[in-house]
């Protein structure tokens, strides 16, 4: 077996339109999911009520089932049940979403509820309005402690978005398999997906480490 | 405390907290006036902190009333804010607004809670704090600052929205011994102005210095209300006694 670069020369440009989908379609995952996320982790803050039982359900129903069972189940059951036509790619999105939904919800709550109880007493005995005090003194400090587990999730959607392909939305890992089938290059093609990825997640876990040990030293003193 | 014009700043009448079937308030009554200050005194876990925060509504109660510059608690939610903004509150370990500025931990309450304007809550904020002694650290992170310092921000936080009455919940007990005093300090001056101030503390030196008034408390009833020179000098109760052994 040979690796041979010269195979990527002529087909490159397929790969990095692949590139493109998966991104496009991991933004209106986020873009979507941001929003499904915000309306379950308020549900599952209520506490009780038919709101807080959906939301758990819900959450607890997405963040357990495999990914690509979701994605296959959105793109095949969804046209049979409510008789939507939607794309491979526009399923791939909603499945996504669901994914980013379920997750996010939980990384929301969890960042919120962090919030030290010392906090929001100074708060109350201010006498501030219940609005200003998630604005200013609630989400400033509960979204920097979200910020790496944000960023953990986002490497594992991007790699999440690579099962796709099994349905056949044209992002990048379908493009460099179909690429390997056409050209048997397959291990160069496969290759330069991973060195991409690499190059989109390092940067990534880089700052997570970073935003840990600064998280440590600020706590440790 | 001027003798005669004595205006009810709070009044708590046959106050009873639980806490599942632990009774932390047991039917506790007094009456503090305008101008008073009050300290609060007493074994650990007798209920001292959880009866300055039904001043303030931090904490509900069970039965009984608390009665705060007019409002009677509990009440309605919307008179549980207003009563917050004419009551300030200092924790023991400070509670500041950790992601935001000396400055910004200062004018944020001003102006959302009393509508002063960008300047003029800027302008109270370093009066404040010059008048309790840091005025140069208006634009530091409380992160960046002693103890010390970070309780007088507190204070100064507390003061920007022009209380009528200050609660303190053992201010000084989070602090290393050499910044007691400065924290003290500013308290004594805030009593010499004629603060209505209720404090809890184990500064029994201060306590007598600077009371007015002395509660005593054990197992969540308020044991003794006396005048500091009767408190310290002549003890009837027989936990107080025990009590003014192990601390004096
Ligand atoms: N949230 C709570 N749940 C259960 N018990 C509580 C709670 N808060 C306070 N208590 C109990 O109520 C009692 C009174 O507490 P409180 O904090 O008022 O005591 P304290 O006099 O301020 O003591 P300290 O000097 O240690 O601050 C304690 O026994 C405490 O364990
Ligand atoms: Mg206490």
């Amino acid at each position: 077996m040979t690796f041979d670069l010269n195979a990527l020369e002529a087909d490159y440009p397929l790969v990095l339109q692949g590139l493109l989908v998966t991104l496009r379609i991991v933004f209106y995952a986020i873009l979507f999911g941001a929003v499904g996320s915000v309306v379950l982790c308020l549900g599952k803050l209520s506490g009780r009520g038919p709101g807080y039982r959906v939301a758990v359900f819900v959450i607890d129903f997405f963040r357990t089932i495999p990914e690509v069972v979701l994605i296959f189940w959105v793109y095949s059951c969804l046209p049979l049940l409510f008789g939507l036509r939607m794309s491979a790619e526009v399923s791939g999105i909603v499945a996504l979403s669901l994914f980013v939904a379920a997750n996010v919800a939980e990384i929301l709550r969890a960042g919120i509820l962090s919030t030290e109880k010392g906090q929001l007493e100074a708060a109350f005995s201010l006498g501030l309005p219940a609005p200003t005090i998630w604005r200013r003194v609630v989400l400033p400090p509960a979204v920097r402690r979200m910020m790496p587990n944000f960023v953990n999730f986002l490497t594992e959607l991007l790699k999440a978005s690579s099962l796709l392909s099994t349905i056949g939305v044209a992002e990048i890992v379908y493009q460099a398999t179909v690429l390997g089938n056409e050209t048997f290059a397959y291990l160069e093609f496969l290759t330069a997906v991973a060195v991409l990825f690499f190059m989109l997640i390092f940067p990534l876990s880089l700052y997570v480490r970073r935003a840990e040990t600064r998280h440590f030293k600020r706590t440790s003193r | 405390m001027n003798a005669g014009a004595t205006k009810l700043a709070i009044r708590c009448t046959d106050v009873v907290k639980r806490y599942g079937t632990f009774v932390a308030l047991d039917r506790v009554s007094t009456t503090i006036a305008t101008g008073e200050v009050v300290c609060v005194i007493g074994p650990s876990g007798s209920g001292k902190s959880t009866l300055l925060r039904t001043m303030n509504g931090l904490e509900t109660i069970d039965s009984g009333t608390v009665d705060v510059l007019g409002h009677t608690l509990p009440g309605p939610r919307r008179e549980l804010e207003t009563i917050r903004r004419r009551v300030g509150m200092v924790f023991q370990n400070f509670n500041l607004f950790g992601h935001m500025t000396v400055r910004e931990n200062l004018v944020l309450a001003p102006m959302t809670a009393r509508g002063l304007g960008r300047a003029e809550a800027d302008e109270a904020a370093q009066k404040l704090l010059t008048r309790v002694g840091i005025g140069e650290q208006i634009d530091k992170y409380p992160a960046q600052l002693s103890g010390g310092q970070q309780q007088r921000v507190a204070i100064a936080r507390a003061l920007a929205m022009e209380p009528e009455i200050m609660l303190f919940d053992e201010p000084t007990s989070a602090l290393d011994p050499e910044m007691v005093n400065e924290v003290l300090d500013v308290m004594r001056d805030l009593a010499r102005g004629g603060m209505t101030m209720v404090v809890v503390t184990h500064e029994m030196g201060f306590a007598r210095e600077v009371g007015d008034r002395i509660l005593f408390m054990a197992e969540g009833q308020l044991l003794v209300d006396a005048a500091p020179a009767t408190f310290f000098t002549a003890p009837e109760d027989e936990r107080q006694k025990a009590f003014l052994s192990k601390v004096l």
